[in-house]
């Protein structure tokens, strides 16, 4: 077969078609640099962009949640364990990330992949899009001579905080930029970030039962706000999207969107260059390793759909294919070569700090029922857990966004499925136990939950820990015989403190709110698998910073000893931010985006 | 018969191929015991995808089209010479006249996809340079009166059994029906109603083989389905389970047919196994008839609330049964599920399923 794979040079290779790389796609492909974004996922199309008017994604709920199919991988303690992926998530068997359990044996989980995907994480996230709050990017100065913090005995929230090396002021346009580019509605009212300008598209009406949420905020004093989402609520310009009649449904978060409403970068970011003549996306296309010489990186190896071996080369080469496959391919890529692992890993903090959120909340029966599938995923959020006071009064590092989630389990299988577990890897286990759910008591269970149930979340920094991070796997290799991913991970004793101190809250906006009997809160360390769990908010593992001795990246994202290798997905993080990370990692590529017009 | 075909774009198929059929490893770590190791079908991730059944549409009339599947083949030619000329061979076309496929450039892919009414089973196979072959990477086989296997495949709200006999979808039926709500009062009120006043349109377009099943919403043919394609591994769990609990209930009443036997013999079988402590169980063969019992309560629970084009929810009553039993009080209901989903099934007038 001969292999005529079309163009090999470009301005720039991006890797990841995602948060991370759409944005510097969008904006260099749109100055009239040449680009190619290589996606290991499908492309997967919304409606309006078929001949037909058929789409890729479906409202089929047998689409998140997919059949059975079993770990079959050796040395691994759940070997022959049921898993049930979304069609757009990885084969486990084929790529599987595998994490360190609390008794040193090695598990293999479906957490922590985002989705593989052109348009990658954005497809499947709720959409929800908060900006970090000012205090996040300073989380080492805030807590300089603290003594107030909760259970930090060693003093390691003091000595593994850091500052961002840019500032909120920096970022902030670049937030702006992304809101409008990406399309996204919310409203800006008592956000405690400053913005400059308000390019929100307006929210749609509340579900009915969010007004409980704003009885509970209310009563407890936290000012908030419409939570903002990446589904266009209006005509967008940017993109080209029409506006829908109706586009509330549940088959929101874990479901791509056949209309094309959720803004994922697909939509929002690339379809608008990908008429361009300089302007090149291969999907199915998967990198397997970098080259270089001295610090430039010459060559992008991948396979294609058919598996076959190509190069590209770049002026600049931008990684950006989720935090723990990009510092995997990092690392592969040094594996393969000691010269590029001493240039990309000098000090040994690749793969160190991996972060991802601390993350948890309240649930609880509420007074009458409700049709939780007209909504989008969130309808209200406050920032008042994120103030310095209430740090301060509470003994936290850092803060946190809470907000209600209004489409989980509102379709009847992932009420069945997530009954007694929000968990993937655990996913349907506490409804297939519970026999007793037959005949009048399987009714009595649907007329108890069907409607009935609100929770409210908070997503909080987790403090930084050099201990947390990302390996290659030394045995376990995916289908192109490379080693996987490998998680080692825990949480900090004031991690867990944070977490039961803002359970605690959301619970109390629920009490306040009229909750029938107690609900039940915590933090995501108290789950069955706690090491595994990572909300999908895949960070850190490769830090910006101004100290070459402390970091893996510079300001820019640039890595310190290659001229041109940039990392922009949520890998650059030196701490996880108070909130989801989406919207922040978009908004950190349209900056280094600004930064790579000058140089390519 | 006249086969009608219609162009996918090479991204559609590649989207399949890379991701399911494109690697080096050639370890068995597909095959979870319903494969010998050595098939292709072991090597490669979720096989039963293939041929793709998809929706399909004529971009004008999404109800008319509603009828009909895309159903793409992928031929996967293995080794370094790659043939001149595959074509398919099936019973919904022309068993005689091959359908030419299409290499995708610079890949070991050949395509083509026919439109395909719901509801039907076919066998088919390839002629790869004059030699018909069976397709390799589609795991559903079945053998002909004459002994010949063939390769087949099912589209859409299909009724037709494939992988359970007569007496084993009777007992099926009845423990299923045990999960469910439909064996409570309201509940079979309710599926009287739903079956006796749906429109002429729901019966042709929803169930148009219903009439095959005597079970209530279909999930019995659900579960026929999903171990024929996507579950076929737990095929051996029902064979030998169903295989023990006609012997146990036998056993326990020698004149009735398991499927007659009183509702209560059900629901103590139904508390033993949950017990894992059934009376008369043959361990040695089965060692956990409480974890059979967990699989068919996925199943089961899967198979009511389903989208309907899997073989269950028969007409989308499982849903009916939530729109119905829940409303405000003003009597509006509080599970809108038609507004979102496509015609004839629901009345989306913007998604088309």
């Amino acid at each position: 077969m001969s292999n005529d794979q079309g163009r090999r040079q470009f301005d720039a290779v991006i890797i990841g078609s995602g948060a991370g790389g759409a944005p510097i796609a969008h904006t260099l492909a749109r100055a009239g640099k040449t680009v190619v974004v290589l996606e290991k996922g499908p492309l997967l199309k919304p409606q309006y962009q078929d001949d037909r008017r058929l789409s890729d994604f479906k409202r089929d709920e047998l689409f998140a949640t997919g059949p059975e199919k079993r770990i079959q991988l050796d040395n691994v303690a759940n070997r022959g364990a049921s898993f049930y992926s979304s069609h757009i998530e990885p084969d486990l068997n084929d790529e599987p990330h595998i994490y360190r359990e609390r008794d040193g044996s090695d598990r293999v989980t479906i957490e922590g992949y985002t989705a593989q995907v052109v348009g990658g994480g954005t497809q499947l996230y709720g959409g929800v899009s908060l900006r970090f709050t000012p205090l996040d990017f300073r989380l080492q100065s805030f807590n300089e001579g603290r003594r107030d913090l909760g259970k930090d005995p060693k003093g390691d929230v003091q000595r593994e905080a850091r500052d961002w090396p840019i500032n909120y002021e920096e970022i902030e346009p670049y937030y702006g930029k992304a809101e409008e580019l990406v399309g996204i509605n919310g409203t800006r009212a008592n956000q405690s970030k400053p913005f400059s300008a308000d390019k929100y598209q307006p929210p749609l009406a509340p579900n009915p039962i969010s007004r409980f949420v704003e009885l509970g905020m209310d009563a407890l004093g936290m000012p908030r706000y419409r939570t903002p989402l990446a589904v266009i609520t209006q005509d967008h310009p940017p993109s080209g999207r029409k506006a829908s009649a109706d586009p509330k449904t549940a088959f929101v978060n874990r479901y791509g969107d056949p209309l094309g409403l959720k803004s994922n970068t697909w939509v929002s970011l690339l379809t608008p260059i990908s008429g361009l003549p300089n302007f090149e996306l291969r999907a199915n296309c998967v990198v397997t390793h970098l080259e270089h010489s001295g610090s430039r990186i010459t060559k992008v190896h991948c396979r294609n759909a058919a598996g076959l071996s190509q190069t590209v080369e770049g002026k600049v080469v931008i990684v950006a294919c989720s935090a723990i496959e990009s510092v995997r391919l990092l690392k592969l890529s040094g594996q393969l070569n000691g010269g590029f692992e001493r240039r990309i890993n000098p000090n040994d903090l690749l793969g160190k700090y991996f972060l991802t959120h601390c993350f948890g909340g309240a649930e609880a029966f509420m007074p009458g029922r409700y049709d939780k599938s007209m909504t989008l995923d969130s309808d209200w959020a406050t920032d008042f857990c994120a103030s310095e006071q209430y740090l301060k009064a509470n003994g936290l590092w850092a803060g946190a966004a809470i907000y209600n989630n209004t489409s989980d389990q509102a379709l009847p299988i992932s009420l069945a499925r997530t009954h007694g577990s929000q968990d993937l890897d655990n996913i349907w286990r506490a409804f297939v136990d519970d026999t007793s759910l037959t005949g009048d008591r399987l009714v009595q269970f649907l007329d108890g939950n069907f409607g009935t149930r609100l929770s409210v979340s908070f997503m909080a920094n987790q403090v930084p820990l050099k201990t947390n991070r990302i390996e290659l796997h030394p045995t376990v290799k995916d289908k192109w015989g490379r080693p996987v991913a490998y998680i080692i991970k825990e949480w900090h004793s004031h991690d867990m403190h944070l977490m039961d101190t803002l359970a605690n809250q959301c619970a109390e906006i629920l009490r306040r709110a009229g909750a029938q009997g107690e609900p039940d809160y915590g933090g995501v360390h108290q789950a069955e698998n706690a090491f595994a769990r990572i909300a999908n908010h895949i960070l850190g593992g490769a830090r910006f910073g101004r100290d070459r001795n402390d970091s893996v990246l510079d300001a820019n994202c640039r890595a310190w000893d290659f001229d041109n290798l940039y990392v922009t997905d949520g890998a650059f993080m030196p701490t996880s931010g108070g909130a989801n990370p989406t919207l922040t990692i978009q908004a950190n590529a349209f900056r280094v985006a600004d930064l790579l017009l000058g140089s390519v | 018969m006249a086969v009608e075909t219609i162009q996918r774009d090479d991204v559609y198929v590649l989207n399949y191929c890379a991701k399911l059929l494109a690697r080096d490893d050639r370890s068995p770590r597909h095959n979870f015991g319903q494969f010998s190791d050595d098939a292709l079908t072991a090597r490669i991730a979720e096989p039963w995808r293939f041929p793709i059944v998809d929706s399909y549409s004529d971009g004008v009339n999404f109800e008319q089209s509603y009828r009909y599947n895309a159903v793409t083949f992928v031929y996967f030619a293995q080794g370094s010479a790659l043939p001149g000329a595959v074509g398919v061979i099936g019973t919904f076309g022309n068993l005689y006249d091959p359908v030419p496929l299409r290499r995708i450039a610079e890949t070991p892919y050949y395509t083509m996809t026919v439109v395909v009414p719901k509801g039907e089973v076919h066998q088919y196979k390839y002629v790869v340079d004059g030699e018909i072959r069976l397709d390799e990477v589609n795991p559903q086989r079945v053998i002909l009166e004459n002994g010949q296997p063939w390769s087949r495949f099912f589209t859409h709200l299909c009724c037709i059994p494939l992988t359970f006999e007569r007496w084993e979808l009777g007992i099926l039926n009845r423990l299923t029906s045990h999960i469910l709500p439909f064996e409570t009062e309201d509940g079979r009120n309710f599926l009287e109603r739903f079956y006796n006043t749906a429109d002429r349109q729901t019966k042709d377009t929803q169930y148009a083989h219903a009439y095959r099943l005597d079970q209530p919403v279909g999930v019995v043919n659900f579960i026929d389905k999903l171990l024929a394609k996507e579950e076929s591994h737990r095929v051996i769990d029902y064979r030998t389970c169903l295989e023990l609990i006609d012997r146990v209930l036998r056993r326990r009443n020698p004149v009735t047919e398991p499927s007659q036997m009183p509702k209560e013999m059900y629901r103590q079988l139904y508390e033993e196994m949950a017990q894992d402590r059934v009376d008369g169980w043959d361990y040695g063969r089965y060692g956990s008839p409480r974890f059979f019992l967990q699989l068919l309560r996925r199943h089961t629970f899967t198979g009511a609330f389903c989208h309907p084009k899997y073989g269950g929810n028969v007409g989308a009553a499982g849903w009916a049964y939530l729109e119905e039993r829940y409303r405000d009080a003003n009597g509006q209901t509080l599970f809108q599920w038609r507004r979102i989903m496509e015609r004839p099934l629901g009345s989306s007038m913007e998604y088309h399923g």
